[in-house]
């Protein structure tokens, strides 16, 4: 046949449905999916016959009305939560202390005997064992035990079918922020993980209130952060007040912060929707499937690989270099001073107006892998900044103390008052995410610009929320 | 060690600086009328918006068969005489329009020059309308702004990603790459006798008081509309239940398309969020007010005219609400259940509920 022929046919053709176009109208797409239920529904009649399903239905409309009830509904989710937070840290402490008994008690000073005993030289061992090596085993010591807990009982429940009906309660209030009911999901999961809680926006369908999920689940106080909320509460909330009541004002500290938490992260979700998200597609609808008994070992099989794993392998990538960075920025002297010391003093000035010091200014840049090295880091760097002797594990090793005293000795040797340790807790909330979350974000968003305002949004608002307690304080105690 | 000298400032005076900085990033980020979104809008070059503002009405006065001169150019583009001229001369030293006596044609090539604009204009108001949250009376103005300064690659793979459109949110025809666009059909509401019944076409959605107007009073393309009677001055007629009395003026505004062998629907729609709990009733169809994502999302859940939902149960703070529908429970917020429309069985059934 003759190509230029057929060429000619093929716009003609084309040409003719343009205008037949037209001719059927707008709303053709609405009428060709009406067509297409009603021939499903007519095949569905002839062939399928049901049977039973009914009684399975109204058990599962029994449940609902309980579950989604006015009074009962949001008791059982509050109770249900913090089952699953209490199972979490409860149950974490144990392997936590022997994955960290063997990492790094144990492992440590045997890899670097072994070191030694091959004449190793003293920087490399350094960089390769007390910077990647301790880094990455103070990540999975304290990072897996929550994680291996928490995901799989949130999957169960997820399972059961329970979890959408936890959004379709909370709707409203995300609906007034606007946001979707689902996020309610993501930010629990959020306390858990920011970055699987990133990714668990995933279920909600609308992109503009997706987006929203993803920028705000960073004020969910997440797992690596609690321990560094509780140990800053004890040292400082819990010594202002009457001993009697020292356990109960520091944990009243640390749940303060994180319900502020959740309060910043409906209010910015609110400030999102209004401005920069306002033209941002948006729509809504929420399945509520039926009831059914969790298939556990499959949860827990898939809960372990998708997530759990997934968010330590990203963990661990990162953690790494930051290990090495730790070490060197402590380790190479340009004059008498380490880099990390420079920094200190080049950046305190600074940090004093936001109620902080250079410390924790350069332990929150350099432990950016993962919130769980923020405090180990603190001390080694209050540590070789202070010149404290006969304290820590030596320049660049982080540590840890067992006694909450000794701890509290150090930082008070640090210069730290009670005004450091709330703005700490505040900033704790309040900073960038994590680059594991950072990460997981640019993958999840596929997009520079909102990595970009998702990191420096809350370091702003951290900042601001210091700034303003620092000098109000100030301005109080004179 | 010297204090270094931001420590030695007052905290009162701290706190006024602190605030100060808050209020500049405020008055630099806010949208829209914020210091970056107005050194964003000075980039927009102000020349070609007026030409292919001038390409686009003269060929909208092509398409209603009325007669354009510097007058009319002046008045739709709201610019004095003189500039109207001097962008006059332009086009026609661009080879772009002729000019006989007073009345102004497009050449050939303006004829295809405005087209171009025009598809690139309804394209991204179909895109606003179906693929953001934007307001109805915000299509436009942005649609405005943007056809000048996007590409029409951009648009083309716009239009490629909607499933190449053919008409706009206000029932406009989008013309084809080539600049085929259909002919006008219908006609305007003010035209049409009593007794008559059509179906609206198109929403004219200029000038933009009475597009607002329009929106606001509910009429959208695709409503149903039966004229009830013409007096001087006045047209009556019935929309979806809801009775409308319009000046000529108004009504000039609206096109319909005549229907003859359909009997005009009088009975006004019950709204889905109407159904108390337990109630089943059958779909009569969406508002074309839900459009776009929000509105497949529903057609794919089961909501299509004649399938049938039940309300079952109500969320803890009342707002959404679980419907039955096709065998599965959906949440529906009440907003989105306003935009429902059912028709209510005869007799309801009420399960025992509460």
């Amino acid at each position: 046949m003759d190509p230029l022929n057929t060429d000619l046919k093929k716009e003609q053709i084309l040409s003719a449905a343009n205008t037949i176009r037209w001719d059927l109208g707008m709303d053709f797409h609405d009428t060709v999916i009406e067509s297409i239920y009603e021939d499903a529904s007519r095949i569905a009649r002839k062939s399928v016959k049901q049977k039973g399903d009914k009684g399975a239905y109204s058990m599962d409309l029994k449940i609902d009305r309980i579950v989604t009830s006015k009074w009962l509904g949001f008791p059982l989710m509050f109770v249900m939560l913090a089952v699953v937070f209490w199972l979490t840290i409860a149950g974490a402490n144990y392997p936590s202390a022997m994955l960290s008994a063997f990492l790094i008690d144990y492992l440590h000073p045997v890899l670097n005997h072994a070191a030694a005993s091959i004449q190793m030289p003293w920087w490399l061992a350094g960089v390769l064992i007390d910077g990647a090596y301790l880094s990455m085993a103070w990540v999975i010591s304290v990072m897996l035990p929550p994680m291996a807990i928490f995901f799989p009982l949130f999957t169960l429940l997820e399972d059961l079918g329970y979890l959408p009906r936890v959004a379709f309660n909370m709707d409203s209030l995300f609906r007034k922020a606007g946001a979707h009911g689902k996020q309610a999901l993501s930010m629990s999961m959020g306390f858990g993980c920011n970055a699987a809680g990133v990714i668990a926006a995933r279920v909600i369908d609308s992109p503009r209130e997706r987006l929203i999920a993803i920028i705000t689940n960073n004020f969910s106080l997440c797992n690596g952060r609690w321990p560094t909320q509780i140990l800053i509460a004890t040292i400082f909330i819990g010594s202002v007040v009457p001993a009697q009541i020292a356990g109960l004002a520091s944990a009243g500290a640390v749940v303060f912060v994180a319900v502020l938490g959740i309060v910043f992260s409906l209010v910015v979700s609110w400030g999102l929707s209004k401005s920069v998200l306002r033209g941002e597609a948006s729509a809504f609808s929420l399945e509520l499937p039926p009831y059914r008994p969790p298939r556990i070992l499959q949860t827990i099989y898939t809960s372990m690989i998708d997530r759990t794993i997934f968010v330590l392998w990203r963990a661990i990538v990162f953690a790494i270099p930051a290990g090495i960075v730790i070490w060197l920025v402590a380790n190479i002297h340009i004059g008498d001073l380490s880099i990390a010391q420079h920094f200190i003093d080049w950046s305190n000035p600074f940090a004093l107006v936001f109620g902080l010091n250079g410390v924790i200014l350069l332990a929150y840049i350099i432990a950016i892998p993962a919130n769980e090295i923020v405090i180990p880091t603190i001390l080694m760097l209050t540590v070789l900044n202070s010149g404290l002797s006969g304290m820590g594990a030596g320049s660049g090793v982080m540590f840890e103390l067992d006694s909450t005293a000794d701890t509290a000795s150090i930082l008070h040797a640090g210069g730290w008052t009670l005004l450091t340790g709330v703005n700490l807790m505040l900033f704790s909330l309040l900073h960038n995410p994590c680059s594991t979350t950072i990460y997981t974000i640019y993958k999840e968003t596929n997009s520079v610009k909102w990595t970009v305002i998702s990191t420096f949004l809350p370091i702003l608002l951290g900042l601001a929320v210091c700034f303003f307690t620092t000098q109000i304080w100030f301005m109080i105690m004179g | 060690m010297k204090i270094p000298f931001i420590l030695e400032i007052q905290p009162g005076a701290m706190l006024i600086i602190g605030l100060l900085l808050m209020l500049l990033m405020f008055w630099i980020f806010w949208p829209k009328r914020g210091l970056l979104a107005l050194l964003s809008k000075l980039k927009i070059n102000n020349q070609r918006v007026h030409l292919e503002d001038a390409l686009k009405f003269l060929f909208d006065c092509e398409y209603k068969n009325t007669i354009c001169n510097v007058n009319s150019i002046a008045g739709n583009l709201n610019i004095n005489m003189e500039q109207a001229s001097r962008l006059v001369e332009r086009l026609i030293s661009m080879g772009l329009i002729t000019m006989n006596d007073e009345a102004i044609r497009l050449t050939d090539t303006g004829r295809s020059n405005s087209l171009r604009v025009i598809r690139v204009h309804r394209v991204w108001e179909k895109y606003l309308a179906d693929e953001t949250s934007m307001a109805p009376a915000d299509w436009h103005n942005e649609a405005d702004r943007l056809e000048h300064f996007v590409t029409v690659e951009d648009t083309e793979k716009l239009a490629a990603q909607m499933g190449h459109p053919v008409y706009d949110p206000h029932g406009d025809p989008i013309p084809t790459i080539d600049g085929e666009l259909p002919s006008p059909k219908g006609k305007p509401l003010n035209q049409m006798k009593a007794g008559e019944s059509g179906v609206i076409i198109h929403i004219e959605d200029e000038p933009k008081y009475i597009y607002e107007q329009l929106v606001v009073q509910g009429l959208y393309p695709g409503m149903q509309v039966y004229v009830i009677h013409v007096i001087e001055n006045k047209i009556t007629f019935a929309a979806n239940g809801e009775e409308y009395t319009f000046t000529p003026l108004f009504a000039a505004h609206l096109t319909v398309e005549l229907l003859s062998d359909k009997a005009p629907e009088k009975q006004k729609h019950d709204l889905l969020s109407s159904l108390s709990m337990g109630e089943e009733a059958e779909i009569a169809g969406i508002s074309p007010h839900c459009r776009g994502q929000q509105r497949r999302r529903l057609m794919d859940l089961g909501i299509v005219p004649g399938s049938l939902i039940a309300a079952e149960i109500k969320s803890a703070s009342g707002d959404p609400v679980g419907y039955r529908v096709m065998g599965t429970t959906i949440g529906i917020r009440k907003q989105q259940a306003e935009q429902i429309f059912i028709h209510r069985k005869k007799e309801n059934h009420y399960e025992s509920n509460e």
